[in-house]
């Protein structure tokens, strides 16, 4: 009972506290101008829903708190979304039907399929910048996707960083070998080529490459292949939880002393939880510190106050949160630079905007002052599962691709 | 050619294929004795398994008690969406009636996603982990120990269809509904009772492929898979089911072994396509099925 009372009363101080921070923030608020209009085509259902929901919860506190702050320039934020359940056409719809309701500024792309599938309408208007949850190789071509950007390394970049760690640990002459594996999608298929080029170019032998069906799968055979090219390493693509564990575990039962390492969809706090002691020792790239790092700053601080003050019971937030937040802020300060620069807010006015960042400090998000570069953030981090404390830790510093 | 690789290679795709087999029969069973094709059958699979995950992983009940009472929570799932939402189809086209599996299918997907998150899971592990070698030859302890459990269940099944009395009611309803119902056999019960037993077997394979590749809401997309299995075997075959599911496994893990990964489907539709056009009743398939 008493238990009970403590919590309604911690829920009454929490919506109090957004009653007063709103109270407080009014003044700074200028309701007159025209709100800046964020759109989004979010997967809260469907196959992608386990990272959609944590995405959309990232850009609604961004946008609750960038408004706390005041909007941008004075102009308020509104965030519009609707539920595409993953897939192109009603993320397409979804965007017709908010773009023609909505003065709309940015935009939030489910997956790369969308994102390509827009390109052409997107381009036509030139009146939208757009990201989202895709890291696409094929989305930094500026030619081809003037108005999208990565918000983050694309794919390639992240095989390049993780290629970067593996040779660091090998010399020259003795190299670590390495194996991928990756889904039979597009999203798997899509940093391979690269990557087996970029291995060439540092001296590692690729001695294995396997492709297995998404999802839920047997993937025995194709260990007993890992079996015989055991590989120093191995660098999954496409996946966020199985066949990742069935690959570690057997391997491990079979006496290999192969490590593993993931791109930023296979580096999620998840595959902690579900697998526990036997995630400990994966690496994952990641371009955003985690929630429960050790690392800080004003925006992470502003990031993680946030996400305590919409939620106090979530508890840690996944990378999907991290990466909504960071969206959010990049579409904020590309709109910022903007109309500081007094133009309007056209699709050419905000890729220019975001072409000018330049070491930029992200308050903590990310750990080192970033460049845009052919429409990417090419930055990110080694980090290592700890399964006694249940987090990732650095294994290496920042690392920014050239 | 490495004949050890090649061989360890079979015994996981045969491997593979007991679990294949048992799904299979569940789908036969429903559809030998009510003629329904039962789409939901993958997501019935994935109800149990996920079943599996609130009793072992939330309840923290012993997986070895958490199994039957999840199998048996699939089985009694398969009765009710008998009685509630197939029985009032009967004598309606076999189009509403495969129309009523899919929409089943659906609300499967949106109350597992409902109570249990669309968040990928792994099931608590209750198989041994120590490998298993059968000679020279290495089996994954999941698939090897799978495959026996597997292989105990369908032996219980053709026990039960060839000697209890409601094993015969079933295979005289699917021989022949009008002289079963005759001979005193109450049919809408036999009915059930397929749905029960299929669910059932479909369930705890459901269980044993979770446990070796993983859970999400998307799981019951393995139900394509067995699809092929059953068409490929004849749809009211069991002993096709069981044959074609055996090979079908083999066929899907040695092609991704050779192959590639992104050839494992290619190649077991191959077959099916191949079979369609020699043997359009499947393997083992009576000519009297009507196709959809």
């Amino acid at each position: 009972m008493f238990n009970q009372l403590m919590q309604k009363g911690r829920r009454l101080a929490g919506i109090g506290s957004v009653v007063a921070a709103l109270g407080l923030a009014a003044p700074v608020m200028a309701q007159d101008k025209d709100p800046i209009v964020f759109g989004g085509s979010i997967p809260l259902s469907g196959v992608f829903a386990f990272a959609g929901i944590h995405l959309h919860a990232g850009l609604t506190d961004y946008t609750n708190w960038l408004n706390d702050q005041g909007g941008i320039n004075g102009h308020p934020v509104e965030y519009v979304m609707e539920d595409t359940a993953y897939e192109v056409d009603r993320s397409v719809a979804a965007f017709k039907k908010i773009s023609g309701n909505e003065n709309l500024a940015t935009y939030y792309g489910d997956s790369t399929g969308f994102m390509k599938a827009i390109a052409a309408e997107v381009n036509e208007m030139n009146s939208v910048l757009m990201s989202g949850a895709s890291f696409a190789t094929a989305l930094t071509n500026n030619e081809q996707y003037p108005y999208q950007f990565i918000p983050g390394p694309n794919y390639s970049q992240m095989f390049g960083i993780i290629l970067e760690y593996i040779a660091s640990q090998g010399e020259e002459g003795d190299m670590p070998t390495v194996a991928f594996v990756y889904s039979d999608t597009e999203f798997g298929k899509d940093p391979i080529e690269n990557g087996k080029a970029r291995a060439a170019e540092l001296g590692i032998e690729v001695v294995e490459e396997i492709v297995t069906k998404p999802g839920s799968v047997d993937v025995s055979a194709e260990v007993l292949k890992m079996r015989r090219a055991r590989p120093d390493y191995v660098v999954f693509h496409g996946y966020v939880l199985s066949p990742i564990n069935e690959f570690m575990v057997q391997m491990r039962q079979m006496g290999l002393d192969t490590q593993f390492m993931g791109t930023f969809w296979s580096s999620d706090k998840l595959i902690i939880d579900k697998m526990g002691e036997d995630a400990d020792g994966y690496m994952g790239v990641m371009p955003y510190n985690y929630y429960d790092s050790e690392e800080g700053g004003p925006m992470l601080d502003a990031l993680r106050a946030q996400a305590e003050k919409s939620d106090p019971e979530a508890g840690y937030r996944p990378t999907g949160y991290m990466q909504g937040w960071f969206n959010a802020m990049v579409w904020t300060e590309v709109v910022k630079r903007t109309l500081d620069a007094g133009k309007e807010l056209t699709g050419d006015n905000m890729a220019e905007a975001l072409a000018s960042i330049k070491d930029w400090d992200t308050g903590g998000i990310i750990g080192i002052p970033v460049t845009v570069k052919d429409m990417s953030f090419p930055v990110g981090r080694i980090w290592r599962v700890n399964a006694s404390e249940g987090r990732y830790e650095p294994v290496s510093d920042w690392i920014h691709l050239d | 050619m490495d004949w050890l690789f090649f061989g360890e290679i079979s015994l996981a795709g045969l491997a593979m294929g007991g679990l294949y087999a048992l799904i299979a029969l569940g789908f036969v069973i429903i559809y030998k004795a009510t003629r329904v094709i039962n789409f939901a059958i993958g997501e019935i699979m994935m109800f149990a398994a996920y079943l599996f995950l609130a009793f072992a992983g939330g309840m923290e009940i012993s997986p070895w008690v958490a199994v039957p009472l999840a199998v048996l929570g699939g089985a009694l799932l398969g009765g009710v969406i008998e009685k509630t939402m197939i029985r009032p189809m009967l004598g309606e086209s076999p189009i509403s009636v495969v129309m009523v599996t899919i929409g089943i299918a659906s609300i499967l997907v949106g109350l597992v996603e409902l109570i249990w998150t669309a968040d990928p899971q792994l099931l608590p592990s209750f198989l041994p982990r120590e490998p298993v070698f059968i000679g020279e030859l290495y089996l994954a302890p999941k698939i090897a120990y799978g495959f026996l459990i597997g292989m105990a269940m369908l032996i219980l099944y053709l026990l039960y269809f060839r000697f209890s009395r409601g094993g015969v009611a079933l295979r005289a309803t699917a021989s022949d509904q009008a002289a079963a119902y005759s001979m005193g056999i109450n049919v809408r019960r036999v009915f059930n009772l397929a749905w029960v037993f299929g669910s059932l077997a479909a369930s705890l394979a459901g269980i044993l492929v979770a446990a070796t590749g993983g859970l999400s809401p998307q799981f019951g997309i393995i139900g394509l898979s067995v699809l092929v299995v059953v068409i490929v075997g004849g749809l009211d075959s069991i002993l096709g089911a069981l044959i074609a599911g055996v090979f079908i496994g083999w066929l899907e893990t040695v092609a991704g072994a050779y192959l590639g990964g992104e050839y494992r489907m290619p190649a077991t539709f191959a077959v099916l396509a191949v079979i369609l056009v020699f043997k359009p009743y499947g393997l083992f398939g009576t000519h009297e099925i009507e196709r959809v």
